[in-house]
C-alpha cells in the first residue's frame, strides 16, 4: 500500500489560480467569505471527559476534525546523579541557608525528560514525519518556560512523569497543529495533581482526597497574571496578506506558513510571549503547475520546440496569473508584521488564551 | 520505544559509553569550573568554516563541512573543551520515480538527518530517533522553498546527510549534560550546518534553485547579550535561540525555527541569525566559484583526452 500523501489538496491550477488572487485581495475574501483574516474556525470543546486521567480535553472543529488529549501523571523516582556544584556549596558556610529554602527548592531543577509527549495522527506511523514534527514543536512550547517541569519536581528522589497522549480522532484534513495545541492547552489547564502530604526527602504520600488536588498551573483570584500554557497559532502568508488558522484549501496557495507558540502575559510584561516559532513547509510547493493558452496546442497555441525553449516561456509567465507553485521564503518584515499581530495587546495569541479559559469557567 | 531498537545487531550499551568524567575532582572545589570553556570571540564574530564539494564521487553532488573547535590548547582533563561540527552531505538524483510511485506533477524531495553513532557524548542508534526526523524535517523545509521542484516532474532527489560530530547541548563538566535528553541548543547549530552544506551540494549537484540558501545561529544569552554563532559549551546560560535558512539575495527566510523565552520581540534574535547565516553565504560563493573552476578545468582536460583518444586509435 502506497504510504498515505499528507494533505493532498485535489485543485486544478484554475482554482488554485482564483483561491490566490482573492486571498491576495484588500480585504482578503476567504475560503469562508464570512470570516476575516483574524476570524478562527468555530469550535466545540470540553474538559474532564476522560475519568481515569488527571486532566484532559475534546476539542471538534466545524470542518469535522477532533482532537482529543489526555494528560496523565506517574511518580517516578529520579536517577541520582553527583552533582560536583551542590556538594561543593554543601561544604560551603552557607549550606544552612540552603536547607532552609523551601518552595524555592524546585527551581530550576526540572529535566525536560520529565514530559513525554505522544500524537497519534491516523494513517501515519507514530516515526512519520508529520507526527515527529507536531509532538516536538508542542513538546519545545512547553518546556520554553521552565516552570511546567519545575512544578514536577516533588524531592530529591522522586518527581512526576507527565505523559502526554493526543489522538487526532479525524483524519488531518488541514494542518491539525493548532486544533491539537489548543486540545493539550485545555487539557493542561484542568489538570490537577493529587496533593502532596508529606516533607522534604520523605517517600511521597498524597492525600487521596481528590477534590484536595492542586492544579497543575496553579490558579490564583486575579487570574490574568497567572502562568498558561503556551498556545500555537498558525498563520499563513499569502501575497501581502497575513491569515490567521487557513483551512486546507487555503493552505494549498500559501505563499509560506508560521507555526507561532505564545504564552500569556504575566505580570511582567503586558503582551503575550513568544516561547517558539517555526516555519512549516506549505502543500502548495506540490501544486501542479498551470499550463497557459499559449503553450498549449489544443487552446490554439503552440507548444514549444525544445525544453529550454518551455522554460524560458514559463519564467516569463510570473504575472499572468497562470497558476506556478510558490518559489522562495518568506520576506523578513512578513516575519515580524505575524509576530506583532499575535503578540500585542488584544492581539491573537490574547484573543485564544482568554477563549480558552473561558471554556473552563463557563 | 522498544520497537524502536534494532535487532539485527549486536548493540552497545543503551546508555551509551564515555569517558569517565568524575563528581568531584580530586583537586579543589572550583577546579571544574575553572576548566569552563570561555567564548574568546566577539559577540558577532563567527567560528571559522571549512567547505568543500564533490568528496563523493558516486553521487551526483556532494559537500563536506567542519567547524572545527576554538580552543586548541592541550587540557589538562579528560573533558573536552569545546564540540565541533562535521557534517558529509550527499545527493542521489534528481532521477525518475520508481514505476510504483503515485504521480508527481514536481520533484520529490527527501532529506534525511543521520547522526553516527560516535557523533555525540551520547551515543545514537542505528535508527533515526525523533530528533534526527526532526531535523530531516526543517531542512525539507529549507530547500523545498529554494529547489524549483516543478521543473522535474515525475523525478525524486534524495539529500542524505550524514553528521559525523555535532555539537553537544552543553560542556560535558556541567552536571546537567548527564542527563541525556539536553537542552537541545546544539541541534541549531547542527540544522544551520546542515542546511548550508545541503545548500553546497545541490549546487555541486547541479540541481535550479532560485537561490543559495545559508544557515545561521544567533542565541540570547542570560544578561541579554546577543551573540552570533553560539557555541553552547561556551555559554552557560543560553534563553533563546534562533536558526534560519536564509537567501541573502531576495532577503527571504525559508527556514525558522526559534525557541526559547524571547519574550515580546524576537525581530533582533532573528536578524542576528540571518547575520550570521551571511558568513556562511560568503563561505559558499567561494565554494561555489572553485566548484565552477575545478568542472570547467576538468572538463577542458576531458575533451583534450578525448582528442588524444581519438589520435590513438586512428
Amino acid at each position: 500500500m502506497a504510504p498515505p500523501q499528507p494533505q493532498q489538496v485535489n485543485l486544478s491550477p484554475a482554482e488554485l489560480s482564483f483561491l490566490r488572487s482573492t486571498l491576495c485581495q484588500a480585504p482578503p475574501v476567504r475560503f469562508d467569505h464570512t470570516k476575516g483574516p483574524k476570524d478562527f474556525r468555530s469550535m466545540r470543546a470540553e474538559y474532564d471527559v476522560l475519568p481515569g486521567a488527571n486532566g484532559s480535553a475534546r476539542v471538534a472543529l466545524e470542518d469535522g476534525t477532533e482532537a482529543l488529549v489526555g494528560v496523565k501523571a506517574e511518580v517516578e523516582t529520579s536517577q541520582w546523579r553527583p552533582s560536583p556544584d551542590a556538594r561543593g556549596s554543601a561544604l560551603a558556610p552557607d549550606a544552612e541557608m540552603r536547607d532552609a529554602a523551601d518552595d524555592e527548592d524546585a527551581k530550576g531543577k526540572g529535566q525536560n525528560s520529565w514530559i513525554e509527549m505522544s500524537v497519534e495522527i491516523p494513517g501515519f506511523r507514530d516515526d512519520d514525519s508529520l507526527p515527529v514534527f507536531l509532538a516536538s514543536m508542542l513538546t519545545e512550547s512547553l518546556l520554553a518556560s521552565g516552570g511546567l517541569k519545575d512544578r514536577l519536581y516533588i524531592n530529591t528522589r522522586f518527581h512526576w512523569k507527565l505523559y502526554i497522549d493526543i489522538l487526532l480522532l479525524s483524519p488531518p484534513l488541514s494542518y491539525p497543529l493548532a486544533l491539537l495545541s489548543m486540545t493539550t492547552h485545555l487539557a493542561l489547564l484542568t489538570s490537577r495533581l493529587p496533593a502532596l502530604k508529606s516533607e522534604k526527602d520523605e517517600d511521597p504520600l498524597f492525600d487521596d482526597d481528590w477534590d484536595a488536588a492542586v492544579f497543575l498551573y496553579p490558579k490564583s483570584k486575579a487570574s490574568a497574571s497567572d502562568d498558561k500554557p503556551p498556545v500555537i497559532v498558525l498563520a499563513m502568508g499569502v501575497g501581502p496578506n497575513i491569515i490567521f488558522d487557513p483551512c486546507m484549501e487555503e493552505l494549498a496557495v500559501a505563499d509560506s506558513v508560521l507555526a507561532i507558540a505564545c504564552a500569556n502575559a504575566t505580570a511582567s510584561s503586558t503582551r503575550a510571549r513568544i516561547v517558539s516559532v517555526r516555519t512549516i513547509d506549505p502543500p502548495s510547493h506540490l501544486t501542479p503547475p498551470g499550463v497557459p493558452n499559449s503553450m498549449n496546442s489544443a487552446t490554439g497555441g503552440t507548444v514549444p520546440a525544445s525544453s529550454a525553449e518551455a522554460l524560458t516561456q514559463r519564467e516569463l509567465l510570473a504575472n499572468s496569473g497562470v497558476w506556478t507553485p510558490p518559489r522562495g521564503g518568506m520576506k523578513r518584515g512578513l516575519i515580524s508584521q505575524v509576530v506583532k499581530m499575535v503578540v500585542e495587546e488584544g492581539g491573537v495569541a490574547e484573543e485564544v488564551i482568554s477563549a480558552l479559559q473561558a471554556i473552563e469557567l463557563g | 520505544m522498544a520497537a524502536n531498537t534494532d535487532r539485527r545487531r549486536i548493540n552497545a550499551p543503551s546508555g551509551g559509553t564515555s569517558a569517565p568524567v568524575f563528581a568531584k575532582p580530586v583537586k579543589e572545589y572550583g577546579y571544574l569550573q575553572s576548566l569552563r570553556p570561555n567564548r574568546t570571540r566577539g559577540p558577532d564574530e563567527l567560528r571559522k568554516t571549512f567547505l568543500q564539494t564533490g568528496v563523493v564521487p558516486s553521487a551526483s553532488g556532494s559537500a563536506y563541512l567542519e567547524v572545527p573547535t576554538t580552543t586548541t590548547s592541550s587540557q589538562p582533563s579528560l573533558i573536552p573543551p569545546t564540540s565541533s561540527l562535521k557534517i558529509a552531505a550527499s545527493i542521489q538524483g534528481p532521477k525518475p520515480l520508481p514505476r510504483s510511485a503515485p504521480f508527481s506533477p514536481t520533484l520529490v524531495l527527501t532529506t534525511t538527518v543521520k547522526f553516527a553513532p560516535f557523533a555525540t557524548r551520547y551515543r545514537r542508534g542505528y535508527i533515526r530517533d525523533s530528533a534526527e526526523r526532526d531535523l530531516g524535517v526543517h531542512l525539507e523545509t529549507a530547500l523545498r522553498g529554494v529547489i524549483i521542484g516543478e521543473r522535474w516532474p515525475k523525478s525524486g532527489v534524495e539529500v542524505v546527510i550524514t553528521i559525523l560530530e555535532g555539537d553537544e547541548d552543553t560542556w560535558w563538566g556541567d552536571s546537567k549534560a548527564e542527563g541525556g535528553a539536553g537542552s537541545g541548543w546544539g541541534l541549531l547549530n547542527v540544522l544551520a550546518g546542515c542546511i548550508t552544506v545541503a545548500s553546497a551540494a545541490i549546487m555541486d549537484a547541479g540541481i535550479d534553485c532560485v537561490d543559495m540558501v545559508a544557515g545561521g545561529v544567533a542565541a540570547i544569552t542570560g544578561d541579554g547579550q546577543k551573540v552570533l554563532d553560539p557555541c553552547p559549551a561556551e555559554h552557560q546560560d543560553i534563553v533563546a535561540a534562533c536558526a534560519v535558512g536564509y537567501l541573502a539575495s531576495r532577503d527571504e527566510i525559508t527556514e525558522l525555527w526559534l525557541k526559547g523565552e524571547v519574550g515580546a520581540d524576537p525581530d533582533t534574535l532573528i536578524e542576528g541569525a540571518t547575520h550570521a547565516a551571511m558568513g556562511s553565504v560568503s563561505v559558499l560563493r567561494e565554494v561555489l566559484l572553485e566548484n565552477i573552476e575545478t568542472k570547467t578545468k576538468a572538463a577542458k582536460e576531458g575533451s583534450k583526452r578525448k582528442l588524444e583518444d581519438v589520435e590513438m586509435t586512428g
